[in-house]
């Protein structure tokens, strides 16, 4: 009688790793994409920082009217520009954690419709084939925290990221950086590693 | 006059505004040139100050000594004499300035023909110019004044770049070489309203659709 619930629970399952699969190389692309702006970022910083510390009227430079000043708010257009397309970045990262949770929260929705119908010898029953649901399920709650977690941070960072705060954009890059959870990602890699029997069993 | 009045019809423009028109085409490309000319440099000005950085920090120790042999100058000179690649980036950055240069110098010919064209009209129609605009609604005078600002603008970027191609090879603190590189690169005397200048310029001779 469950026969039918659990394969279409199955189904769902299935889509759902589907569109993580595809999700996580989008993710990373955007992820790559980021690295550039952060080093310019970085570098902008360093400019503004150079700017500050060389006193222009001592310099060749000097006869140049309102030198400090032009240069400064060049580098600040830069860095804002640079800003920009990195929140533009992150809102991507923020669509994509949208649908991911959006998607596993129509899997649990569906899990607990039918959860009569799914007793928990059939949740946590597995073969060679496929992991069993619970397992699964754990996943895609694991995957989803994942991407919920790093958008929070990635979106924290760059709301604290000022133009008038070097110090602030010296450091944005490598707390970029640290940001970056190879553990996080492998473990949904692993996940999709385990379930793609299971995807390919249709 | 023979000028044609309409700004639809390209092919036979003649006098003032074929001149004028001719002078919007160039200003365009001479600055596409001279931005082309800008990046070239800013690779070229990148090197050069990486290089002297990198040559610095293993001079560090003779620096330190410098004050109490005096002959730690000369061997300093030969150091930067016998150095035929820093040597060749400079001559490279020396060219990319020269050419922009004789960009300037057209530059400066298209002002003076300008203000040729508005004494011209001057002549032919008293100090209230023309009854009808050339183009769309500018004045000649106003031709005159836009291109003028674009030159006067150039020339101050161009002794900018003067200035760094002189210092920037001879320059130890790594704080002024990267302001020296950071005004290369952003231009500080091109501002937005300097393109915004030419777009307008092209805008009324009719290369860019209103």
């Amino acid at each position: 009688m469950s026969q039918p619930a659990l394969l279409q629970f199955h189904q769902e399952l299935r889509k759902c790793f589907q569109s993580l699969k595809a999700n996580q190389t989008v993710w990373n692309g955007v992820l790559e994409e980021c690295t550039p702006l952060l080093s310019s970022l970085g570098n902008l910083a360093e400019q503004l920082r150079a700017l500050k510390s060389v006193e222009i009227a001592n310099t060749p430079l000097s006869t140049f009217p309102n030198l400090p000043e032009r240069l400064q708010h060049k580098l600040l257009n830069a860095v804002d520009t640079v800003l920009g397309e990195l929140s533009e970045k992150v809102n991507a990262l923020d669509l994509m954690r949208a649908s991911v949770c959006k998607q596993v929260a129509a899997v649990f929705q569906m899990y607990e419709q039918n959860s009569e119908l799914l007793p928990i010898s059939t949740c946590v029953a597995r073969c060679a084939l496929s992991p069993s649901i619970a397992d699964m399920l754990e996943w895609l709650q694991d995957t989803e925290r994942y991407y919920r977690m790093q958008c929070i941070q990635r979106k924290n960072l760059l709301q604290l990221l000022k133009p008038d705060d070097l110090t602030l954009l010296e450091t944005a890059p490598k707390r970029w950086t640290s940001l970056d959870s190879p553990r996080g990602e492998d473990r949904i890699s692993g996940a999709l590693f385990q379930v793609s029997f299971f995807m390919a069993s249709d | 006059m023979d000028e044609a009045t309409t700004p639809g019809r390209k092919s036979n423009l003649t006098g003032s505004a074929r001149k004028l028109k001719d002078n919007a085409a160039d200003w365009h490309n001479l600055i596409l040139k001279w931005d082309r000319l800008s990046d070239e440099g800013s690779t070229v000005a990148t090197k050069i100050v990486n290089f002297r950085l990198s040559k610095e920090s293993l001079k560090d120790p003779e620096v330190m000594m410098e004050g109490e042999s005096l002959s730690a100058a000369p061997a300093e000179r030969s150091a930067y004499q016998s150095n035929p690649e820093l040597e060749e980036e400079c001559i490279k950055l020396q060219n990319v300035v020269d050419k922009m240069a004789n960009i300037l110098s057209k530059m400066e010919k298209m002002v003076s023909a300008e203000k040729g064209i508005c004494e011209l009209e001057t002549f032919q129609y008293g100090e209230k110019g023309r009854p009808t605009p050339l183009f769309q609604t500018w004045s000649t005078r106003q031709f005159a004044e836009v291109s003028s600002g674009l030159y006067e603008a150039y020339k101050q970027e161009l002794a900018l770049k003067r200035t760094i191609l002189r210092e920037v090879a001879h320059t130890t603190n790594p704080d002024l070489c990267m302001v020296y590189l950071t005004c290369w690169l952003y231009q500080p005397y091109i501002q937005d309203n300097t393109k915004l200048l030419l777009e307008s310029l092209l805008m009324e001779t009719g290369f860019r659709a209103v």
